[in-house]
């Protein structure tokens, strides 16, 4: 665990993505009072905006990905199980740590989220009222999505190991494959991982059908649960070379 | 009790048997070279002692257990491998500060090592920007932070000038004249003549030679060699 946070502490990635994650905050508040389709008299419109911290929460699964299948790329991977031989743990580590770094990476989000929202709405005359919109409980919904997401990727960069690959692949999920599927499988669509994640945040979407926020916390942490297994158990056998 | 034994070793990449039912000894206080060509199956050996690789059949212990069942692995075996990579964007102090955080060692040992294979001022550079010896020597700082009694390198001398591989030279001795067990492979005769005492030779994965360098009977190490591996 102590040496996970130290790997973090090491590098400029994390912090980078952090950063790029705050510029996407930014941008997509201020896209939403710009472009005029905030309607300042709905009470979701605050809610709304500060969503945007669940968003990047795709930030947080690269980070993820990174963890581990970051240090197949460099190779580091033969030096941190020639330290710890049972691999279960190292997984289980990262698993551990990543969580906490989705939280405290959606915790900086909401943060910026907010302070951005709270200027917009002072821009159009309004006030950002924390206490009575629900804006809490949305906030609340961010942080799980990133924590859930940075455990999840953990899990798919155990699985792919390649770093270009499993980034492509979740993206593609996210972009595309998601959508396709959602498609197919119409009712069922709810029960995917990004709609799951944007059901978490209690706004409701126009044309989206979601879970209701708490059915979707349940999900999301089974999916990260699944992919924990995943990651642990592939890991354990497979040879290093 | 910190030899090294393999017994049976096998490995299969699919058709491919990279090592095949080796058998030898790496005794304590002792420097053994382990020689072979190309794709011999040096690395796939020494990674699989590591517990890297899983064996397809036979073992191979350190002081009696695998290497996934040492209470300290790093305390008790130093590990060099050719594929060992580094974070180019860490220092290579951080690096060391890490590896001693996973390894339960005090992180004084960071400096002494970095003394020893003489990287202090550069130790604060990022190792991207390290060169093929300086990364060399990162690497053997790295198996020696545990102060292992066991020593596994795979091509240590490799990229290092004419003073790195003498200071190699006398820093393998030293280990092995506190008693501790050295398995060093290289491709490099002429050094390994001057350095080791006894010599594990195998060609296509299979044990051709395991003993004395006197044993093998021959003008050179070379020529010996040449000969067990020519099939
Ligand atoms: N992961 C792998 N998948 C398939 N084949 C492999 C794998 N790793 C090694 N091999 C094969 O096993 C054989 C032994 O390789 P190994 O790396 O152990 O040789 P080596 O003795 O270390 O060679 P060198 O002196 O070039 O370092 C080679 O034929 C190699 O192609
Ligand atoms: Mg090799």
């Amino acid at each position: 665990m102590r040496t996970e946070i130290l790997k973090l502490r090491t590098t400029r990635t994390p912090v980078m993505l952090l950063a790029a994650a705050q510029l996407v905050i930014l941008a997509g508040v201020s896209g939403l009072f710009v472009s005029g389709d905030a309607d300042l008299a709905d009470p979701f419109t605050a809610r709304r905006a500060v969503a945007h911290a669940g968003l990047v929460s795709i930030f947080s699964l690269i980070l993820g990905i990174l963890a581990v299948a970051g240090e197949y790329r460099h190779k580091t991977i033969t030096d941190t199980y020639l330290s710890t031989p049972r691999r279960g743990r190292v997984v289980a580590a990262k698993l551990g740590v990543y969580a906490v770094v989705g939280v405290l990476f959606g915790v900086i989000s909401s943060v910026t989220a907010v302070a951005a929202t709270a200027i917009w709405l002072t821009v159009k005359d309004g006030s950002l009222d924390l206490a009575s919109t629900g804006v809490w409980s949305t906030l609340a919904g961010c942080v799980a999505w990133n924590a859930c997401f940075a455990a999840v990727g953990v899990g798919i960069g155990a699985l792919i190991r390649n770093v270009i690959a499993a980034v492509a692949v979740a993206l593609a999920w996210l972009a595309l494959i998601e959508g396709i599927v959602g498609q197919l499988v119409g009712d069922l669509g709810r029960w995917l991982p990004f709609r799951s994640g944007q059901a978490l945040e209690g706004v409701p979407f126009p044309g989206v059908d979601l879970l209701p926020q708490w059915g979707a916390a349940f999900v999301l942490a089974t999916y990260a649960a699944i992919f924990a297994l995943v990651a642990v158990s592939t890991t354990v056998r497979r040879d290093v070379s | 009790m910190t030899d090294i034994s393999v017994r049976g070793l096998t490995k299969r990449f699919g058709p491919v048997t990279a090592v095949d039912d080796l058998t030898f000894d790496v005794p304590a206080g002792r420097i053994t070279g382990f020689l072979g060509p190309n794709g011999a199956g040096k690395t796939t050996t020494l990674r699989m002692a590591l517990g890297l690789i899983t064996p397809s059949a036979g073992t191979a212990l350190i002081g009696g257990r695998r290497y996934a069942e040492l209470p300290h692995p790093r305390r008790s075996v130093g590990a060099l491998l050719e594929a060992t990579g580094f974070h180019p964007g860490r220092s290579g102090r951080d690096h060391l500060r890490i590896l001693a955080s996973t390894a339960d060692v005090d992180s004084g040992r960071v400096e002494a090592v970095l003394e020893l294979v003489e990287l202090t001022s550069a130790a604060d550079r990022r190792v991207g920007g390290y060169s093929l010896g300086m990364r060399q020597r990162l690497g053997l700082a790295a198996a020696l932070l545990g102060d292992p009694r066991v020593l596994v390198l795979d091509e240590p001398a490799n990229g290092l000038d004419p003073a790195g591989m003498a200071w190699l030279r006398r820093l393998l001795r030293d280990l092995a004249a506190e008693g501790r067990t050295v398995l060093v492979s290289s491709h490099v005769l002429s050094e390994v003549a001057q350095t080791v005492d006894q010599v594990v030779i195998i060609n296509n994965g299979v044990l051709r030679y395991a003993g004395t360098l006197d044993g093998l009977g021959s003008d050179s190490l070379e020529a010996a060699f040449l000969e067990l591996t020519s099939r």
